[in-house]
Parts: C-alpha cells; sequence; structure tokens
C-alpha cells in the first residue's frame, strides 16, 4: 500500500483497537473503500464533505438552538467516512444483543410481576425499590405479548483487544434511528456505487419491520388499526427523528394536545370529530405520559391514558417503567439474569462496574480515580458524569462529596478506551474514537436488528465522549454481507 | 361522500388531526402571500426605476403592513429601504423573511403528511431568504434578480405541491388556505391602488401606472387580449374582480375556495359544513353577480371592504369549525 496524503497523519494510539489500521496495514474489510478514497483528491473529497452537509440542509435534518431570541439551524456533525463491519463481528454482536433482550425482557416481566429473581436471591429488594424509574402503576399487569422493550438501541464499545463491551442498555425511548437511516442515504448520494461495490447490507427494512410489530399490537381486531408516534413536539431537539418515522411507517404523528381519553379509551381529534387510536409509539418520557399519574404538570402528555393502558385498550410502545432495567445499577445484574432466566452464559461482556453504595468498592474507586469514569445512574446522553483521568482537582473532591451524599445514585466503570476509526479532517484522514449503536426491534415474532446502527464519533482529538450533547458526531454504519 | 363522489379521507381510512389540517392551511396561506408580496416589489421596483410621475412605494408599504403614514412616508422615499424592510427585516412581521419562515415552521410540525419534496422546497427557500449574501446582494446589486430567485423558490414549491402532493384531504386545506389568502390579497391591492385615485375612475391616469399595476398580479398581457382600447380603470377593475378565468381575480379565487371547500363535505360534520357552506355560496355570488357598472354604483371602496369582511368572517368561522375539535 502506498503511503498517500490521505493517511499521512493517521497515528494509530498503541493501546486502542483501530477499526481500519492493524499491525501497520488495512484491514481486508477497509482495503476497497479507502483504494476508492484515495483515488479521490483533497479537493473532490471536500466537495464530497460540502454536498454532505447541503444535503443535511436542505432536507431539514437540523436542530434549531435558540438565542438572542432567533433560532439558528445547526446539522448534526456527519463524517463521510463510513465505519465498516465485518459479517462475522457482525453475527456476533446479533446473537449478544438478542441474548441481552431476551433476558432483560422477562427481567422486566418478573420484576412486575413474580419477582422470582428476587426471592431466588439472585439480586437484592433494595436494589429494585431504591430505583426511581421503578414504577408501581406496572405491578401486575400483563402488557401484551409479554413485551417490553419493543425498541432497544444498545450500545456497545470495544477496548484495546477488539472485544466488544455493553456501555448501556438503552430500552426507554432510544433515539438516532434516523441517523442511521439518513447516513446511510447521504452516503448513497456522495459515493455513487460504493455501497454496491463493497457489498454493504441494507438497513431501509427498519421502519417496515417497526410498523408491522406496531401493527400487530393493536388491541381492537380490526383491519386497519390506527397507529400513531407521539411526539413531545417540535421544539424538542429528535423532532426531526418523529417526523421521518411517522412519514416512513405512514402513521399519524401526534401531540399530547391531539389526544384526549374517554372511557378509557384513547382518541385523536380529527377534522371530522374523534377517532380511536390503537398505538400509540410514544417519545415521550415516563414521568410526563400522564399527568394524573405521573408529573402533574405535564403539558406533554395525555390525561387518563395510563388507564387505557391498563384497561387494554390501547398499546403504549415502549412499556411503561421499562427504566427499571436500563438503570446503571442495575446494569451490573445483568450478566446474573442472562444465567438465571437463560441458563446461557452471556456472549457480550459488560464493563467492570462499581457500586459506590459499596463501601470497600468505594474506596477501590476512589483511589484508583485517574482511570475512572463515574457516572449517574439515571442520567443519560452524557451530563452528570465525570471522567476521572481528565478532571481537575477540584472537580474530583467536588464530585466525591456529591457521591458519598447519595452513594447509590452513582456507579464507576475503569475507563474503557473506545476504538478508533478513520474520520475525514482537513483533508486528510485521523483516528476518532466511536462507539455503534444497533438498533433491535422485538416483536410477536421474536427478536429483528436490521444490519447496521448509528456510530457515534467523539470529534474532538483523543476524546473519548461520543454523546452528541457533547461534541459528538455520526458515521454511516455499514455491515458487510457474507463474502 | 363529497361533492366529486369519492369518500374524502386519509389513505389509511381516516381523517386528518385539527392540528394538522390548521398548520397546512396556514402554511399554505403564508406561501400565497409571500409570493404576492414578491411579485408586487418585483414591479414596483420595476415601476420605480422608470420615469412616472405617480410612483410611490407607499401603496406597497400600505397593504401588507400596519405602518404608520409618518413612517411610510420616511421609508417610502428610499427603494432599497423599502425592499430591505419588507423582504428581509427580522422586526418587520410581515416581511418576506418572517412569512416564510412561519410558512415553514408550519410545514415542519406536518412533515410527515407533505410530501418530502415539498418540505424541501420549504427549506430552501427559508435557507435563502436568510443568507447573509442575499441581503448583501439586495443591498448593492440588482434587486430584480434577488426577487426573481426568490419567486421562483415559491414557484417550486407551488408546482411541487401540484405534482407530488395526493388529491385528498390535506390539499383542500392546502387550497383554501391558498384561495382565501389570494381573494384577500387582490380585493386589498385594488382598494390600494384605486385609492390614489380617490376613486374616481374616469381621472385619465399615466397608463403605466395601470400597466405596472396589472403587470404585479401577472395580469397585463390577459389585459391586453381582452381590452383592445387602452386603459381605463373601470376595465381594469372589472378584470381583477370579475373575470373568472384571471387567476388572481377575486370570483376566479372565491370559486375556487369554494370547490375546495365543498370537498370537505362529509356525513360526520355536516352542521359545521352547512354553516361555512352558506357563508362562502354568498359571497360567491354576490362577487358573480355583480358588473362593473352596479359595483361602481354601489362605490368600488365599500364593494371591496364587504368583500373582505365577508372572507375574514369565512376564515373565522372554518377554523373554528375545523380546527379546534375536542
Amino acid at each position: 500500500m502506498q503511503a498517500s496524503e490521505l493517511l499521512q497523519s493517521y497515528l494509530v494510539d498503541d493501546h486502542t483497537w483501530d477499526e481500519m489500521y492493524y499491525d501497520a496495514s488495512v484491514r481486508k474489510q477497509y482495503q476497497k473503500a479507502l483504494a476508492f478514497l484515495q483515488q479521490l483528491s483533497v479537493d473532490e473529497l471536500n466537495k464530497k464533505e460540502e454536498l454532505a452537509k447541503r444535503l443535511f440542509m436542505s432536507q431539514g435534518i437540523t436542530f434549531t438552538v435558540y438565542s438572542s431570541g432567533e433560532g439558528i439551524e445547526k446539522i448534526f456533525p456527519f463524517d463521510i467516512i463510513p465505519r465498516i463491519i465485518t459479517s462475522a463481528e457482525w453475527s456476533f454482536i446479533e446473537k449478544g444483543i438478542k441474548q441481552r433482550l431476551t433476558a432483560l425482557n422477562l427481567f422486566l416481566k418478573d420484576i412486575y410481576s413474580n419477582q422470582f429473581i428476587i426471592k431466588d436471591g439472585v439480586m437484592p429488594a433494595q436494589m429494585i425499590y431504591s430505583c426511581p424509574h421503578y414504577l408501581r402503576e406496572m405491578h401486575n399487569f400483563p402488557v401484551p405479548y409479554d413485551i417490553y422493550v419493543h425498541i432497544s438501541g444498545i450500545d456497545l464499545i470495544r477496548d484495546s483487544d477488539g472485544s466488544f463491551y455493553i456501555l448501556e442498555d438503552n430500552l426507554r425511548t432510544p433515539s438516532g434511528v434516523s441517523y442511521m437511516l439518513e447516513n446511510r442515504e447521504i452516503t448513497k448520494r456522495i459515493f455513487p456505487d460504493l455501497l454496491p461495490q463493497n457489498n454493504v447490507r441494507s438497513v431501509t427494512e427498519y421502519p417496515n419491520i417497526l410498523h408491522r410489530n406496531l401493527v400487530s399490537l393493536s388491541p381492537r381486531q380490526v383491519a386497519n388499526p390506527t397507529i400513531v408516534l407521539l411526539t413531545p413536539g417540535i421544539y424538542n431537539s429528535a423532532y426531526f427523528e418523529h417526523t421521518t418515522l411517522a412519514r416512513l411507517m405512514g402513521v399519524e404523528l401526534v401531540e399530547g394536545k391531539d389526544l384526549v381519553v374517554d372511557n378509557h379509551k384513547v382518541y385523536m381529534k380529527t377534522t371530522m370529530g374523534l377517532q380511536q387510536v390503537d398505538v400509540i409509539y410514544r417519545r415521550v418520557d415516563d414521568e410526563f405520559l400522564d399527568p394524573l399519574v405521573f408529573d402533574p404538570n405535564s403539558l406533554l402528555g395525555v390525561a387518563g391514558i395510563m388507564s387505557a393502558y391498563r384497561k387494554g385498550n390501547v398499546a403504549i410502545v415502549n412499556a411503561v417503567g421499562n427504566g427499571v432495567a436500563d438503570d446503571k445499577a442495575i446494569y451490573t445484574y445483568v450478566p446474573a439474569m442472562i444465567r438465571y432466566y437463560l441458563n446461557e452464559e452471556p456472549i457480550l461482556k459488560n464493563v467492570p462496574t462499581y457500586h459506590l453504595d459499596k463501601a470497600e468498592e468505594r474506596e477501590h474507586v476512589f483511589k484508583n480515580i485517574e482511570n475512572m469514569v463515574i457516572k449517574k445512574t439515571n442520567e443519560s446522553g452524557g451530563y452528570g458524569m465525570l471522567m476521572g483521568s481528565a478532571a481537575s482537582e477540584k472537580e474530583i473532591i467536588e464530585y466525591k462529596e456529591g457521591v458519598i451524599k447519595n452513594p447509590r445514585e452513582f456507579i464507576a466503570q475503569p475507563i474503557i478506551s473506545l476504538s478508533s476509526c478513520p474520520c475525514y479532517m482537513n483533508g486528510s484522514l485521523q483516528p476518532r474514537r466511536v462507539d455503534l449503536r444497533p438498533y433491535a426491534l422485538c416483536g410477536p415474532g421474536g427478536i429483528e436488528i436490521v444490519p447496521g446502527g448509528l456510530t457515534r464519533v467523539a470529534l474532538k482529538e483523543g476524546s473519548l465522549v461520543v454523546n452528541s450533547s457533547q461534541g459528538g458526531g455520526s458515521k454511516d454504519t455499514w455491515v458487510l454481507g457474507t463474502p | 361522500m363529497n361533492s366529486s363522489g369519492f369518500p374524502l379521507q386519509g389513505v389509511r381510512g381516516f381523517h386528518m388531526l385539527s392540528r394538522v389540517a390548521d398548520s397546512l392551511y396556514w402554511m399554505s396561506r403564508y406561501m400565497e402571500r409571500a409570493d404576492g408580496i414578491l411579485r408586487m416589489l418585483k414591479i414596483n421596483y420595476a415601476s420605480s426605476q422608470d420615469d412616472i410621475q405617480e410612483f410611490s412605494w407607499k401603496p406597497a408599504l400600505k397593504i401588507f403592513n400596519f405602518l404608520s403614514d409618518e413612517k411610510a412616508d420616511d421609508l417610502a422615499q428610499n427603494s432599497r429601504a423599502v425592499l430591505q424592510y419588507l423582504v428581509t427585516d427580522k422586526e418587520n412581521s410581515n416581511s418576506v423573511l418572517n412569512i416564510v419562515t412561519q410558512a415553514r415552521e408550519n410545514g415542519r410540525s406536518v412533515q410527515d403528511h407533505i410530501t418530502k419534496e415539498m418540505w424541501q422546497c420549504l427549506n430552501d427557500f427559508y435557507h435563502a431568504v436568510r443568507s447573509d449574501k442575499l441581503i448583501a446582494f439586495l443591498q448593492r446589486e440588482d434587486p430584480i434578480t434577488v426577487l426573481d430567485s426568490l419567486i421562483k423558490h415559491g414557484v417550486l414549491y407551488f408546482g411541487t405541491t401540484d405534482v407530488t402532493m395526493s388529491r385528498g384531504e390535506g390539499n383542500a386545506f392546502i387550497n383554501i388556505g391558498k384561495y382565501l389568502e389570494r381573494a384577500v390579497q387582490t380585493a386589498d391591492i385594488l382598494d390600494i391602488k384605486f385609492s390614489n385615485l380617490q376613486y374616481e375612475p374616469d381621472t385619465p391616469a399615466d397608463t403605466t401606472y395601470w400597466k405596472y399595476m396589472l403587470m404585479s398580479i401577472s395580469g397585463y398581457e390577459l389585459y391586453l387580449k381582452t381590452y383592445r382600447s387602452g386603459f381605463n380603470a373601470t376595465n381594469v377593475m372589472e378584470q381583477v374582480l370579475l373575470n373568472e378565468t384571471f387567476p388572481r381575480s377575486v370570483l376566479y379565487s372565491v370559486n375556487h375556495l369554494h370547490h375546495y371547500f365543498e370537498r370537505l363535505k362529509n356525513d360526520k360534520n355536516m352542521v359545521a359544513y352547512n354553516q361555512v357552506d352558506f357563508m362562502i355560496g354568498k359571497i360567491k355570488s354576490r362577487v358573480k353577480f355583480s358588473t362593473s357598472q352596479s359595483i361602481l354604483q354601489e362605490g368600488l371602496h365599500h364593494f371591496l371592504t364587504d368583500t373582505k369582511s365577508s372572507l375574514y368572517q369565512i376564515a373565522t368561522a372554518f377554523s373554528h369549525n375545523y380546527f379546534s375539535h375536542g
């Protein structure tokens, strides 16, 4: 391989798994794509980057930042170089996620009914009752087909030896799938013919599978059940995603104020009067869903929707109360759940996690704090966490005080380095850290995962934080077909 | 069943959300308004460069804004300032910039009910009218080039809507908004242009005055073909109000308003339908069975004021009956 200008500044960190490079040579799955990129000039690549930006802009794939009274449209940063996953890697990931989700679903059913897992001493009861996302409102309510997690976005990372770890299970209202779909559309435009040449598997089935699953959940046996996607509204940062999914599935996009509950049935307000709703794919969090049951100040939800749900007159997707299963402290018990419910060894590993309410573990973490990341158990999006390697002494001391006050609200993990992947930066390729979020859909027919997902990338050099709220971007994610 | 014999429902067999209908209607009204302002500005600018004594920016400023006389007088001295105020001024709620923003915000909340192509048109228009390049261009270069490029964005939206939008309930709401807005706009333009002449249709005005007025609503060529005897205020009035084939006339707009409204007829909503249908039918007959002579007898200003107030009442009753269910 000739050293081209493009690769001159591609310096892989020794202790990092690089997705493209191995022992100074290019991994097989990247060879074709890289050869294609190398025959393009910097000028051409810049033009492609420009085209990608323009396409995002003109399709309104933007979010609005409000400052000094006016809205400024921004696009989520998109890196034009795809992240490539081999078919062998994918089938491993797929098997692992299916196993994990099966166990998590059984856990939710169990924990909201018989609670065998507590009675058998696998998990302490205190773990459950101290979790703010455990909702008594869901107790002894059989959800349709025993499915709680219809849609999940489980985050995976790769340590320095290349093995996959589960970073977190997102089982409530995981977002980002529209970027999986749109990023692929953009790649089709900026790199004509490259996808078929590389035998990349398609992700376009996602909305069809989801729609089919939603239809199958309808409590009424009618030919055309009414399915709606409930959005918090136009000011939500994921609003674009809500409209995209509604459009791709051909379902109605509604806000809380469009719905009304009468006699334990949910209706939407149309130009010709009320019309009964059968299935709600909600993108509103549990606590805002029903002001009569949860936060009474919520304007995003629908009064009475929980009663309609419990009567079985409407299906809600994902089920209410899932937060107890993706809580960061409960996370440590998932391998035990897999063994307990499935009698199998976990395929995908957990990141070692320390409970800070256990004194000896807390001590260990505090002693090695420069190699630890401490997270709040009920926060997501990269908020409220401390990177031991990057924090100042003062920050550490303040954070420790917070931990000691409420140890149940924190967990710690050793800093996992995250694999790196080539990104196009100012005329050359440079390694940046990535994670992977595949989207799994669970319906009465089983679990399906479209081959792909969202690769989030930390665009700052050396950064390990990929969240979009913290300066992260995304990439198109290719899963290659069997060679 | 509606008048065309098809049950008018969504493709999935249910009716449109009131909120969605509301947004489609306003998206459409705002787009029609933006188009009207841009065309009017283009022609007014052209006539400001021509040697006519009657030209003033004041009518243009008054049609679309609630400026005080004093402020309008001030602004009217300077073509570039007027253009800046009416096209890109962020403070002016009726500037093209703000109107297009409104249209796009309405479109944004119903993206799954308009086609993706339409949404892209709205988006491109929005980004175009906000670009710094355009603002600078409007100040220094040929404004007609700028206005033309913006008009094209609008035309692209109208064409795309026509070619891609399914002929369901949503399309009916879009067209109801469009023709209601157009009828009001045309009545406004006529009212203000004639008020300049103190309603003396026989005042011998500069023919260029009428020429530019007709051009601003794309009616100049039709006028030449219809009336061979040169310019005459009564004829201009007749075409703009009563010509059934002139797409900007009040009669044409009201006819189409009625046509699209009839598509909403449905057993489930007869009381509301009948009420609005009655109101539209009444104004339609009033315009249709008027002649230029009867209007002059009644007084043009009176006729126009009456027409506009009927249209406003229709808009109010319509939104009350169709957008505020539950």
